[in-house]
């Protein structure tokens, strides 16, 4: 029984860190991180479109600051994370409940290629009045 | 020697229910986002906001989105913490925070949708200018 490594939680960071990842884990890990930061955003976009509630002027004046690019190309890394936590979960799903355990690494490399083109699908989508300007 | 465990109080149905609100979440995403970008201005506005909200499918959409979205999102923090062996005093702080600040903030956009006036006519659009 010795050659079991027993899990050291003194050095959680070290092991989480080293242990070797195939796919299953990687998703694992981005599902948690893409998870965290969406519940993050929806606080904040509670917080950002309260502003709603105090007619026009308010309201244009609060969204004229995040409609800038610095905020556009965070509006887009957002979908990004929209992305693999939808694709991810739709995995999950498969996985769970429909024998997708059998192909779920298929199912990985399938959703991370339908996820790189909607991402640029959007961006096509959200900077096309730039796009369009450099192709004139 | 097989024994039948009962899985009431295990958390099973927020197993379920979690993987419920993930689908729906997702149909709803995709309709939000065509919305909001369907072209670069479509949804930022607020004459946008407004003219959407005079039908009461988009306030009834737009409640379904926060409050799921809230539930989906706590109940997944609390998968996380879930993960590791808590103090049951650690416990009850998570799921007390979980809840005032879930509540808070799921009252406070349901207050945002249901404060936008409803306005006689409207000649902009659904998508908006």
């Amino acid at each position: 029984m010795s050659e079991f490594k027993k899990f050291d939680q003194k050095n959680w960071v070290a092991t989480n860190l080293n242990y070797k990842k195939d796919s299953g884990n990687w998703a694992w890990i981005l599902h948690r991180i893409t998870g965290i930061a969406l519940i993050a955003y929806l606080f904040m976009h509670i917080l950002s479109l309260s502003p709603l509630s105090q007619g026009r002027a308010a309201f244009n004046e609060f969204i004229s600051h995040y409609t800038t690019p610095f905020f556009m190309v965070l509006e887009w890394l957002l979908f990004a994370f929209v992305l693999f936590h939808s694709l991810n979960g739709i995995r999950i799903v498969v996985v769970d409940w429909a024998d997708g355990a059998r192909y779920h690494k298929a199912l990985y490399r399938y959703s991370i290629v339908i996820g790189v083109v909607m991402f640029f699908a959007m961006g096509y989508v959200m900077f096309s009045h730039e796009i369009n300007k450099l192709f004139r | 020697m097989y024994k039948h465990k009962n899985t009431q109080g295990s958390g099973s149905f927020s197993w379920v229910f979690q993987r419920v609100t993930g689908l729906i979440l997702v149909v709803v995403m995709i309709g939000h986002y065509i919305l909001m970008h369907y072209t670069p201005e479509s949804g930022h506005t607020y004459d946008a906001v407004l003219a959407r909200m005079q039908s009461n499918w988009y306030r009834v959409l737009d409640l379904t989105f926060i409050v799921l979205g809230m539930y989906h999102g706590l109940n997944g923090v609390w998968g996380i913490f879930r993960d590791y062996k808590l103090k049951s005093w650690q416990t009850i702080t998570i799921i007390s925070l979980l809840l005032v600040f879930g509540l808070a903030f799921t009252l406070w956009g349901i207050k945002t949708v249901l404060d936008i006036p409803y306005v006689q006519t409207s000649t902009s659009g659904l998508i908006g200018k």
